[in-house]
């Protein structure tokens, strides 16, 4: 397992699939990518193509139905798909050879599948393992340390203030226990009026994280929620208000505070501006741009508004019916579109220069008449450095020398 | 170009347990035919008010304080929910912004678009036959009346009741033909998209597909359709066997199926490139004649019948109709005049500094019947201001006397309150609120705007009496016609649940919903956002309105679903040259509607003019605002965002309701509201700025930029 020291987060073919009556439908269909610390990753596509549902499995809202996602190194969720997958397809291998084999050859070959299928179920079981446990397991690392960073202390300290060492330290085990690894990652959600509860104060939305995370102390709670509020443009005096008191700005305002109390350091940003008017929108991308340089946040931006993802991303991926079809830096995806999908979804955005706007042609988007797929099936590959298009061979040579040419 | 919709000095209130929320505050706009008018404001700025205004649904606790809002002769505030039942989803639509909310959810899809398309069937029908027999008979009237000759009036009976007759044969025809023709149009272009899947080695649902391109075949054999090659296309077509569709042997048979279709597409082109009969002079000729049409190719027919039905009809008929509508021009001129005297005569009783209640409903009752009798009946651009004089004279009136009457409750709060503050004020304390006036009414001002009413329609018959020796009464005439010859066809075209069903599926299909067929049985939940909100739009189609009402129409959806529906909306004005009214935020997508802008903030128009002019001369600075605070895709430095919020409308600010969030603010902005300054003819906007005292001011540097970039592009495309 790779582990690159400015690589946050790691998604490797990601899968998520949703069971529907009797099939499978691909939500999220084997996507990779990572995310560097510190910069904001875009993440487009048209309604229905997955891109929620990838930030939904990062969060492990869902199960993820195959793949790794690795946050800071550790494996934080992980599907088992792909390896039932290749005990399948080895017994199906195998089994025929086996019939058409005989003595020592037919030992042999058990003795390989029986073999292989050992090691998937083996990686199965890590997966499983690292899936249900890797809070459990962050939590008892951070205890251990709380316990060390306590227990030399302890000895050290003489009677009269070893009751309150002793009270500080309950409480700290207490807070390292409750500790959970994917807290590090809060999500903004898209409709700042659904996703507040409306019979709760702002002070107790923005303090339930806290709360959960074993915080008890009354007063530092109050100071970290009047400290997050002022940080994203409210005052402390809104704290005791319920949610329909607000504006729809001022209500996203509160769900970015809610993210940022957790002091998180990735933000899965949903469409965070999609629900709101123009002059707000502007006022909320400001906010993140600000939080993002206060406080080094890195930030998941999933949205559909071409122009705002232009304008807040570092790099952008591009995601069609469930794979990713082209990734690169924002300025080179703009300037270069490669994929026929990027072209045509770059073609649809409206622009305020009604001249423009009169003679803009949307280019369609036919996958069929697109590609021919049928003998060479495409894969994600890396056309120039951090340009990455899903191509298949023809397509990639085309794809280099059209960009040799540019 | 023709005014679809007047919005005069419309205001509109709510009322609330706080109070008095003013929404809308005197707004003035037109609606041409055939263009898109963008309102474009943050939510709360009341444009979405304004649309539920036009389309008579606002809630319960609104309070119409004053305007009109002129459709067809009618203003739409004053008449009945009846009335508004005729012209509600008929001739005005509107699409919501939510679309899972502006369906039914437990209704299947195509249940919820036929119904109201069943339901107004049957009252069109009714509606077109009476209109038809009216508009008949008030034209023979005149006919007879113009030709002053017992013994041609007879001649007149005998036409008209013709022109009922022959109407009913060639409509007959010519909806067998346009079946028949649209099946083949469809049938060849199912054609062209099967045989390319073909081809991929991609079609997916062949025995449903190959099956329906067949039964629309068969249905477009008929005369003038594929009549000649009727029996090549029914060979081709038993063909089409089972075993070529279905299941896995299917793919074998692939290339015989290509094959097959190709000829039946070539049949069906051929058939479709020939010329267009002529049905009307058709159904005149198989009526009168009474023999069998004559064959030979299509181009010579049309000639031949029509001159035919020229000689023994139309010419004469037509000049009998355009001394008919010539003879009720000059006697509504006359009236007019009388008309005239009688506003003239009437101002007197008004312009008393108090009003008589009695003599001024007299008067009001004789100038209603004097202005009833002076519009021409036979006249089709509705004389709007003619037509809605009498309701808003007796509304002005009875607004004027309710104001007079004493409303013992009133007094009594106005007692209180002045009691209340007299009470402070003695104390030395300082009232944070002032004590509000008995009557909200000014009666001079009522008084003004009678006297307006009664000079502007004088004034306006002035203008019509002077133009009427310049009517083109032969245009006239022929739009007379064709007027009769659509109520006729109102008439015949039955709409029954099966043809509902097919105009439904074809409004789907042309509204980009792929498998219609499937799709008609499903229910709301199970569309996307996007596939909803087509449907929407077909349910707003598929009565045909004249004006399209679009809030929000995008709002919810993805840029690509965006651009698609967008385009939608565009193609399907230009196709039934639709007026749209479309309200939005977004100024990128208005860019690409509208050829007008209305900007609105707080319930009122600050800025108003072409598309070009908002964009690139923009002059207000809730404008620049709102084109700063936007990114694009050129956008790099921190966004202009406007500061604070939209101002509580409770208590309207008495200056420019913009003004605290302005940068550009000037002291007279918080004391007083600017008027509507011209720009140019097209161009108006609503900020001291443009006063010549005030300070000349630029637009923000962002804005500037944007232009200048958005310039230096179009002439780099010029020079492409």
């Amino acid at each position: 397992m790779q582990n690159n020291q400015d690589t946050l987060l790691q998604v490797q073919h990601l899968c998520q699939y949703f069971k529907t009556g009797g099939s499978e439908f691909k939500a999220v269909d084997d996507v990779s990518f990572d995310i560097r610390r510190g910069e904001v990753f875009g993440l487009v596509g048209e309604s229905g193509c997955g891109k929620t549902t990838t930030g939904r499995s990062i969060i492990k809202l869902y199960d993820i139905t195959s793949g790794n996602i690795i946050f800071k190194g550790i494996r934080i969720g992980a599907g088992t798909r792909s390896y039932d997958n290749r005990i399948r397809e080895a017994k199906a291998d195998y089994n025929a050879r086996i019939a058409n084999a005989s003595g020592e050859e037919k030992a042999r070959l058990q003795k390989e599948l029986n073999g292989i299928i050992a090691q998937q179920r083996e990686e199965i079981r890590k997966a499983r393992y690292d899936q249900d446990n890797c809070d459990k397991e962050y939590a008892e690392e951070r205890t251990a340390l709380v316990r060390a960073e306590y227990q030399q202390a302890l000895q050290k300290a003489d009677s009269a203030q070893k009751a309150a060492l002793q009270a500080k330290y309950r409480a700290a085990l207490h807070k390292a226990k409750k500790t959970r690894l994917v807290t590090q990652i809060q999500m903004i959600f898209q409709d700042p009026i659904a996703s507040l509860d409306p019979r709760m104060t702002v002070r107790e939305i923005i303090a339930e994280g806290l709360r959960i995370q074993g915080e008890k102390d009354e007063q530092v709670i109050d100071e970290k929620v009047y400290h997050v509020l002022e940080m994203v443009g409210l005052v402390r005096e809104h704290a005791g208000r319920y949610p329909h008191e607000f504006s729809g700005g001022q209500r996203q305002r509160i769900g970015i505070a809610r993210a940022v109390v957790m002091n998180p350091e990735l933000i899965i940003a949903d469409e965070p501006v999609s629900a709101l008017d123009v002059s707000i929108q502007a006022q909320v991308i400001n906010l993140l741009n600000e939080l993002r340089e206060k406080l080094g946040l890195t930030i998941l931006f999933i949205a559909h508004d071409l122009s705002v993802v232009k304008y807040f991303s570092d790099r952008i991926g591009v995601m069609y019916y469930g794979k990713m079809v082209e990734l690169a830096s924002s300025d080179e995806l703009f300037a270069h579109p490669l994929h026929p999908y990027t072209v045509s979804l770059l073609s649809a955005i409206p622009l305020p220069d009604p001249a423009f706007e009169k003679q803009r042609r949307r280019i369609r988007y036919d996958p069929l008449a697109a590609h021919d797929y049928s003998q060479d099936p495409p894969t994600l590959r890396e056309v120039s450095p951090g340009h990455f298009v899903s191509c298949n061979n023809d397509e990639f040579k085309r794809y280099r020398s059209q960009l040799g040419q540019v | 170009m023709e005014t679809k919709l007047q919005v005069r000095n419309l205001t509109i209130s709510f009322r609330t347990s706080n109070g008095k929320v003013q929404a809308v505050r005197g707004i003035d706009f037109d609606l041409m035919k055939g263009e898109t008018l963008a309102i474009v404001g943050e939510s709360g700025s009341g444009k979405s008010v304004t649309s539920k205004a036009i389309l008579g649904i606002l809630a319960a606790n609104a309070l119409v304080e004053n305007g009109e809002i002129i459709y067809d002769g009618k203003d739409l505030l004053k008449i009945s929910e009846d009335d508004f039942h005729r012209i509600r989803g008929d001739k005005i639509a509107m699409i919501f912004q939510d679309p899972m909310s502006s369906l039914n959810p437990i209704v299947k899809i195509g249940r919820q678009l036929t119904e109201a398309m069943i339901l107004k069937g049957k009252v069109r029908q009714k509606e077109s036959r009476i209109s038809f027999n009216s508009y008949l008979k008030l034209l023979r009237q005149a006919m007879t009346q113009a030709q002053n000759d017992p013994g041609k009036t007879a001649g007149i009976e005998e036409k008209c009741k013709a022109f009922d007759k022959f109407e009913y044969k060639h409509l007959a025809l010519e909806a067998a033909y346009n079946k028949a023709h649209d099946a083949a149009q469809e049938a060849k272009s199912l054609i062209g998209v099967l045989v390319f899947e073909l081809e991929k080695d991609a079609a997916k649902d062949l025995n449903y597909r190959v099956s329906r391109i067949g039964r629309l075949a068969r249905q477009s054999v008929q005369d003038y359709v594929v009549s000649s090659r009727a029996d090549q296309l029914e060979t081709l077509v038993k063909k089409l066997s089972p075993d070529m569709r279905k299941g896995k042997a299917a793919a074998d048979h692939y290339a015989e199926l290509r094959d097959t279709l190709q000829k039946l597409g070539d049949i069906l082109t051929e058939a479709l490139q020939k010329d267009t009969p002529d049905f009307f002079t058709m159904g005149y000729y198989l009526t009168f004649s009474g023999q069998p049409l004559p064959s030979g190719p299509v181009k010579e027919l049309n000639a031949e019948l029509r001159a035919y039905m020229d000689d023994h009809f139309m010419r004469d008929f037509i000049g009998d109709a355009e001394q008919g509508i010539r003879w009720s021009a000059a006697q509504s001129c006359e009236k007019k005049e009388a008309c005239i005297r009688a506003l003239k005569a009437g101002r007197k009783v008004f312009e008393q500094p108090t009003l008589d209640k009695a003599s001024c409903e007299q008067e009001q009752k004789r100038l209603a019947q004097a202005v009833q009798e002076s519009i021409d009946p036979l006249e089709f651009v509705k004389d709007s201001l003619a037509y809605t004089f009498p309701s808003a004279l007796s509304s002005e009136i009875s607004h004027y006397f309710s104001a007079i009457r004493k409303n013992q409750k009133e007094e009594q709060r106005f007692a209180r309150q002045t009691a209340r503050h007299d009470r402070l004020t003695a104390r030395g304390k300082n009232a944070d609120w002032s004590v509000a006036p008995k009557s909200l009414t000014d009666l001079e001002s009522v008084r003004q705007s009678i006297l307006h009413l009664i000079d502007q329609l004088a004034e306006h018959y002035q203008v019509r009496l002077n133009e009427s020796s310049r009517r083109n009464y032969a245009a006239e005439t022929v739009a007379a016609i064709d007027h009769l010859k659509e109520c006729a066809s109102g008439v015949v075209n039955k709409v029954t649940k099966s043809m509902a069903k097919e105009k439904a599926i074809k409004l789907m299909e042309e509204v980009g919903i792929p498998e219609p067929h499937k799709r008609y049985n499903q229910y709301p939940f199970e569309f996307s956002g996007g596939m909803r909100q087509r449907i929407v739009i077909a349910i707003a189609l598929a009565a045909n309105p004249d004006i399209l009402i679009c809030d929000e129409p995008t709002t919810a959806l993805d840029v690509t679903i965006q651009a698609q529906i967008l385009e939608l909306i565009n193609k399907l004005k230009e196709e039934r040259h639709l007026s749209v009214i479309f309200i939005t935020h977004d100024l990128g997508v208005v860019a690409n509607m509208a050829d007008r802008i209305a900007v609105m903030y707080a319930g009122k128009i600050v800025e108003y003019g072409t598309a070009e002019d908002v964009f690139y001369h923009s002059a207000h600075p809730y404008t620049w605002a709102l084109l700063s605070s936007m990114p694009d895709l050129d956008t790099n430095e921190k966004l202009d965002a406007i500061p604070g919020t939209p101002p509580n409308m409770i208590y309207p600010p008495q200056g420019d309701a913009f003004a605290p969030r302005n940068k550009y603010a000037m002291q007279i902005d918080f004391e007083q509201q600017p008027p509507m300054f011209k720009i140019s003819d097209t161009h108006y906007a609503a900020t001291w700025l443009l006063h010549p005292d005030a300070p000349k001011v630029q637009p923000p540097r962002v804005v500037t930029e944007r232009i200048a970039r958005m310039n230096a592009k179009r002439e780099s495309r010029h020079a492409e």
